[in-house]
């Protein structure tokens, strides 16, 4: 086996490859999911209460509503806008602080307040505003309330959803590139003919597989790496974390490599993905529900790579923690690699 | 020599190819199977119902709280209106969203908190503690309280807060509680407090049915099951642009279509027949994802079947656009993406209220969404339909027009 021939395989495959379009998908990916589910799908599963005020009067309620934690507050110019979104259910509630509103309350004039709900609005939600509402109305007028309230907090507060979302990109950047782009471009070469070609010259089957595996591995290394660094996901140990993709970036090419090997046609590889797709997914489902038993997860081959960067990268524990998961991981890609070689001649069918 | 076929029997011809080459691609069978099992799964799977409660602890109970802190009043001094607002002070528990647990002691609400005890409510809203360590059964017929946040009261919190002596309340939460939630039920003791106290609200507060706009669904809120009806269906139509795209993409790639040209068949036809194929995939694909998950009505189903049309009709018109740039299978599957991801952001409006900005509206499969929604879940009809029909429609006609035009010029110079 010549590594100059790899190389240069390699180094084709570079020049031509970032030019197809299941390339840029693949570099964009991590970038859409990361916008996605950060912003879109965290709101779904821990929604907040949204408010809408409308200040014709520079209330300083406006400002210390705005710096509450856990409310979306969004800041309107005119009542009938308000009154509009609160009824398509934009907002849960909505607030008209009139001019001289302060003033008012601190005279113990009692004004009316303009507030509204949405009757989609959740009961919490509108209990949540509600209270939350008077009682920084109480805060305008100056005085201590009559109770003195402490709060004790039980245990680490537990990870928020966005961070349980994490192994989720990860897989796709991991899967996208580590699975795709290697067996994509060796079926496209299979169908255009230009692997018969090189294999005509001086290349050889083990070389062309490797260059392909290399490329797989390389895309995806980088990939998940800029995943987890979109997501702020890199923890303390940032080298520890990047062994960890490397294993799970070496696992998913050589499933890349076997599917491509296989599959005849681009329609057979793409059937092949998202057959195999589903079964590769499973684990990265058990982080988003901690209750289900875990032990299931184990079943599946990429358990044993998502639980390491789970394990090192967002929860920060060392390297050393799970060395017996990257062992195994290491076991399945040694498995999968007989069988590639195996399967190699498969690729002149 | 005068040609014998008649339009219907050419286009009868088409369709019937188009049929088989669809029965024979193994991948658009896996997907199309898959996906239509998967949609429906998905649909039973998720939850049909809405948690609106704030579950929280106290203690001691709300009885003892009052009758004990009415005891411990002074006879003189503490005038009857302070009296009377501490009887109703069980009121300002019992508002609707409120989950409230009531227990005996501080102990046991820390051991709530820590979840070393469990709370159970049964069907006849008896609440029942179980220690998980213990010998005792989870009790039948009865559900599991998720309690993360408790207040302890002090015995004497109506007769120090009646007297102005500052009452001092511990509120136990588990870390993960959201800080609105803390911040409120901080609030709710402390009006609790004003209220005891006799202060009166700062404000008047407009009366409750003026201020809920729109239709007041507390208790009987949309559930994600409801929400995923319209964006199943929605999906279903969405997808089978790949499937028609990759119909098309063939015949200019292989330029079979010129071959059928050479026969009696018009470009007419040809376009025809995919429209007529494209829409009905992706019509009938629909109809039955809908059919599952139970969304016709015998007052909805003609209005139903028009939108599913309208937007069938819609994606064909996406996949001759798509189709007419003849790529390979990989590179259609992108273009497609192309145009099918922009036409996806408007049911981010469905599932995420208020995500999204305005402009969605403009969007071509806004008001298919926008339809699809209001049927399946507030059951509107035909009249209050209407706009967004014809605005659907408008889009439709002007895609459609673009897609044929694309196609037909596509076809022109193979």
């Amino acid at each position: 086996m010549s590594i100059n021939r790899i190389l240069k395989i390699l180094g084709k495959d570079f020049a031509v490859e970032p030019r197809k379009p299941f390339f840029i998908w693949a570099l964009l990916l991590p970038f859409a999911l990361t916008l996605l589910f950060q912003f879109a799908f965290g709101s779904l599963f821990e929604p907040k209460p949204r408010l809408g005020i409308v200040d014709l009067g520079e209330s300083s309620l406006t400002s210390s509503v705005q710096e509450l934690e856990g409310f979306e507050v969004t800041i309107l110019e005119s009542p009938d806008e308000l009154i509009e979104q609160v009824g398509k259910h934009d907002f849960d509630a909505g607030l008209v602080l009139e001019p001289g509103f302060d003033e008012a309350i601190q005279g113990g004039e009692k004004p009316t307040l303009e507030f509204y709900l949405s009757g989609e609005s959740l009961a919490s939600n509108r209990i949540i505003i509600s209270v939350t509402a008077i009682e920084m109305i109480r805060g305008l007028e100056g005085e201590e309330p009559p109770v003195e309230v402490e709060t004790v907090f039980f245990s680490d507060p537990g990870l928020p959803i966005s961070i349980r979302l994490v192994p989720i990109i990860v897989f796709y950047a991991l899967a996208m590139s580590g699975m795709w782009v290697p067996s994509s471009s060796l079926v496209e070469e299979k169908e255009k003919g230009t692997l018969t070609a090189m294999l005509v010259s001086s290349a050889r089957i083990n070389e062309v597989l490797v260059a392909k595996w290399l490329l797989g591995f390389l895309f995806a290394t980088f990939l998940a790496a800029v995943t987890l660094l979109l997501n702020q996901a890199f923890g303390p140990r940032p080298l520890e974390v990047m062994v960890v993709v490397i294993v799970a970036a070496a696992l998913t090419s050589v499933i890349g490599l076997l599917i491509g090997i296989y599959s005849k046609t681009a329609t057979m590889l793409f059937t092949l993905i998202k057959g195999l797709g589903f079964f590769l997914f499973i684990p990265v489902i058990f982080y988003l529900f901690p209750d289900w038993p875990q032990w299931i997860a184990k079943i599946f081959p990429l358990y044993w790579v998502i639980s390491p960067i789970w394990e090192v990268s967002i929860m920060g524990e060392p390297l050393s923690t799970v060395w017996f998961e990257l062992l195994i991981a290491l076991a399945i890609i040694i498995v999968l690699v007989i069988i590639a070689v195996l399967m190699r001649k498969r690729i002149l069918d | 020599m005068k040609n014998p076929t008649s339009n219907s029997n050419l286009l009868l011809a088409v369709l019937k190819k188009d049929l088989r080459l669809y029965s024979r691609n193994m991948i658009y069978i896996f997907l199309t199977v898959i996906s239509l099992v998967f949609f429906v799964v998905i649909y039973w799977v998720v939850p049909d119902t809405v948690d609106e409660d704030i579950n929280f602890a106290i203690t001691p109970p709300i009885s003892v709280l009052v009758n004990d802190g009415l005891k411990s009043l002074p006879a003189q001094g503490v005038p009857e209106s302070v009296r009377q607002q501490a009887k109703e002070i069980e009121e300002g528990f019992e508002e609707e969203g409120l989950g409230l647990v009531e227990l005996e002691n501080e102990e046991e609400l820390k051991k709530v908190i820590l979840g070393e005890l469990e709370v159970y409510r049964t069907d006849q809203g008896q609440f029942i503690i179980r220690d998980p360590a213990g010998d005792q059964k989870k009790p039948a017929d009865a559900e599991k309280v998720n309690l993360d946040i408790g207040m302890s009261f002090p015995p004497t919190f109506l007769r120090d807060a009646a007297l102005g002596e500052k009452p001092k309340v511990t509120v136990y939460a588990d870390a993960a509680v959201p800080d609105e939630i803390r911040n409120a039920m901080e609030g709710f003791i402390s009006e609790l407090a004003y209220q005891v106290a006799g202060y009166e609200l700062p404000v008047e507060l407009p009366d409750e049915e003026a201020i809920i706009l729109g239709e007041d669904r507390l208790g009987n809120q949309i559930s994600l099951r409801e929400k995923m009806r319209p964006l199943l269906a929605f999906f279903i139509m969405m997808m089978e642009t790949f499937t028609l795209a990759s119909l098309i993409s063939n015949e200019v790639l292989q330029r079979t279509v010129t071959a059928l040209l050479v026969t009696p068949l018009k470009v007419w036809h040809f376009l025809l027949a995919k429209t007529i194929f494209g829409t009905a995939l992706a019509m009938g694909q629909s109809v039955i994802v809908l059919l599952f998950v139970g969304s016709f009505t015998t007052d909805n189903w003609h209005l139903l079947l028009t939108i599913i049309l309208l937007g069938s009709l819609l994606f064909t018109a996406v996949a001759m656009f798509v189709g007419a740039a003849g790529k390979d299978f990989i590179g259609q599957l992108m273009f497609s993406l192309l145009f099918l991801i922009p036409l996806l952001i408007p049911s981010f409006a469905v599932l995420f209220p208020g995500s999204v900005a305005s402009w969605v509206s403009v969007l071509p499969s806004y008001p298919i969404v926008r339809l699809l929604y209001d049927v399946t879940i507030y059951d509107t009809l035909w009249v209050d339909s209407l706009g967004w029909l014809l605005y659907a429609l408008l889009w439709a006609a002007i895609i459609y027009s673009a897609g044929l035009f694309v196609l037909k010029r596509k076809v022109a110079t193979l």
